[in-house]
């Protein structure tokens, strides 16, 4: 904390367009780590990942390797995964349970929130192991199954941080008839060579569909055909800045029938349907069921992509990872759960129909801004933006705002003291 | 049942046909070797059961196969164009014949990819242990099921555009 930043954002972010450093320069990456994924609040796990007491999931947040337990008392803690005595990593599978954490170099013991329990010969040591337990992160918070953290005592409450933007969790955990969602169906770790930003910038990029996904558009009838796939004049789907860097695609505009989102006929699944309105009401359960889940990125590193979850995780400069699990939903037929694991498998990832072309595409722009690089453009659709009934800043779907969105924010973490 | 020669060679001849055909990203050849019930399944973990609520890293039955091919046949997916320069090396081919004829063959694969689609240089290669069920229909051998089990299924996985 307080460290000098050595790289000039104020001049290299502007509104309408951006520098290409920002991708390519180590000094940014540095920053970042410091400014966003130690200083902010950073998506770490959801609830159902680690149910019981015991269960813990490793994830790496910025440059720190750290694990989610859940404690016997059942509160979630965030642990930097690295031993206090000599710096071993303590959880080495990706996710298990454990009713102690052992250090596998000399022993010592932890308990599930971390606290020194047991040292190996103790005769040996003079000092006082009050203050030898795991770093814990200081603070974490859930918001309705989705635990942030932060490494900032100081942060402002995750309320703040997602603002409004709470809303778009709100959504994505209501297409389950009992509020529940179940992300347990493990990640797919894609591997991109490019910088990490471009991926909630082009998973929330309205403009490129047409261009990077023909071959999609060609060999599949989708929901995509009406929500992203129409002509400039046609298309009813919008562009979203819901603030603090938080943004959207927004296709419900685009359908005019339940399930339309799931790519299926309305009457597919009655069980499915029948439950939501008895859930929500008849209106209320309708109006979910037509308007689909989220397609909104998260500020910094959680994508809500329709029935997946994705986060991003910068590897170095030019590289990074796109993870993703389907979302399951709870108080649904397995059945219903099948086809979004199917659809996640067909869309996500390495393999996917789509992910494998953007990816490919990003690393190309990765390529091509490396030397001395120019600026990007960020202006698109400034002259047609409003502000919707909710208050919402939107614009048409292809516009620029959500990457505006983006780097305004980004700007201002940047700079922040 | 007891493998005869006459069929090793021609389950052996049926792997290195189907690796030449992915190999020169022959999509519509390589679908011609697939029957009406094809599992093409790529695990995201070596004991992940089939038909479990658990993500694939791919996961297609006949139709989804049928997508994936008629999308790589458009000629505008960006993830294989170019088409990555490939080289598939088959071995350790063990084969058992089912009661019903049909045949289970466990190979070990290493496809030596060479990536033209971003920048120069990048090879990355793709070890897996990779089970076929295969049989007879009209005289020829047919596959309905392949599973590549990739040494690094659970990543850092880089795109996967080709037929794996």
């Amino acid at each position: 904390m307080g460290q000098v930043l050595r790289f000039d954002y104020d001049g290299l972010i502007q509104e309408t367009r951006v520098h290409s450093s920002v991708y390519t320069d180590q000094r940014v990456l540095d920053d970042e780590m410091d400014q966003i994924f130690r200083k902010g609040w950073v998506f770490v796990c959801h609830a159902s990942e680690i149910p019981g007491s015991g269960d813990y999931v490793r994830r790496q947040l910025g440059r720190d390797p750290v694990f989610a337990i859940r404690a016997t008392d059942g509160t979630v803690s965030v642990i930097e995964n690295r031993c206090a005595h000599r710096g071993n990593i303590i959880c080495v599978e990706e996710k298990g349970t454990r009713k102690a954490l052992v250090c596998q170099y000399h022993g010592w013991a932890y308990d599930t929130k971390g606290t020194l329990i047991d040292v190996p010969h103790p005769e040996g040591f003079k000092a006082d192991f009050t203050c030898s337990s795991l770093k814990r992160m200081p603070k974490v918070e859930e918001y309705r199954g989705f635990i942030f953290g932060s490494f900032n005592d100081d942060v402002p409450p995750l309320s703040e941080h997602l603002g409004r933007a709470s809303e778009l969790i709100d959504r994505a955990v209501e297409m389950s008839p009992t509020q529940e969602l179940d992300l347990s169906g493990g990640w797919v770790k894609h591997l991109v060579g490019c910088n990490w930003k471009m991926m909630p910038e082009n998973d929330t990029d309205g403009y490129h569909v047409s261009f990077v996904h023909p071959s999609f558009a060609e060999a599949i009838r989708s929901n995509y055909d009406s929500a992203v796939l129409e002509s400039e004049e046609d298309t009813k789907s919008e562009s979203k800045a819901w603030g603090g860097g938080h943004t959207e695609l927004y296709f419900a505009p685009a359908y005019d029938r339940e399930l339309e989102w799931f790519g299926c006929k309305e009457d597919r699944y009655p069980a499915y349907t029948k439950a939501m309105k008895a859930a929500y009401g008849d209106k209320l359960g309708g109006e979910k069921l037509v308007e689909g889940p989220p397609h909104a990125v998260i500020f910094p590193n959680l994508f809500l992509g329709e029935m997946n979850i994705v986060m991003f995780q910068p590897v170095s400069v030019t590289e990074c990872l796109h993870l993703h699990t389907p979302m399951m939903l709870g108080g649904v037929d397995t059945e219903v759960n099948s086809r979004i694991v199917r659809q996640s498998e067909g869309a996500m990832g390495p393999t996917g129909f789509l992910l494998a072309d953007d990816s490919v595409i990003a690393e190309r722009t990765q390529n091509a801004l490396e030397g001395n690089g120019g600026w990007l453009d960020l202006a698109r659709g400034m002259h047609r933006e409003f502000v919707d009934d909710n208050g919402i800043t939107t614009s048409h779907l292809t516009d620029e705002t959500p990457n505006r969105e983006f780097w305004r924010h980004y700007k201002s973490v940047m700079l922040a003291e | 049942m007891k493998v005869t020669i006459e069929e090793r060679m021609d389950v052996e001849g049926f792997l290195f046909k189907e690796a030449r055909y992915a190999d020169e990203s022959r999509y519509s050849d390589w679908e011609s070797l697939v029957d009406d019930d094809m599992h093409y399944w790529i695990p995201l973990a070596g004991n992940q059961a089939e038909g479990e609520l658990q993500v694939s890293i791919l996961n297609d039955n006949r139709p989804r196969l049928a997508t994936r091919i008629r999308q790589l046949n458009t000629g505008v997916r960006h993830a294989q164009l170019p088409v990555s320069r490939m080289c598939r090396t088959v071995s350790n081919i063990e084969i058992e014949k089912m009661e019903d004829g049909s045949f289970h063959v466990l190979t070990n694969t290493v496809l030596f990819e060479e990536r033209t689609q971003t920048a120069a240089g990048l090879s990355v290669s793709w070890p897996a242990r990779v089970e076929y069920k295969l049989r007879y229909k009209d005289g020829e051998l047919k596959m309905f099921l392949k599973k590549v089990m990739l040494l690094n299924s659970e990543g850092p996985l880089r795109g996967i555009g080709f037929l794996l």
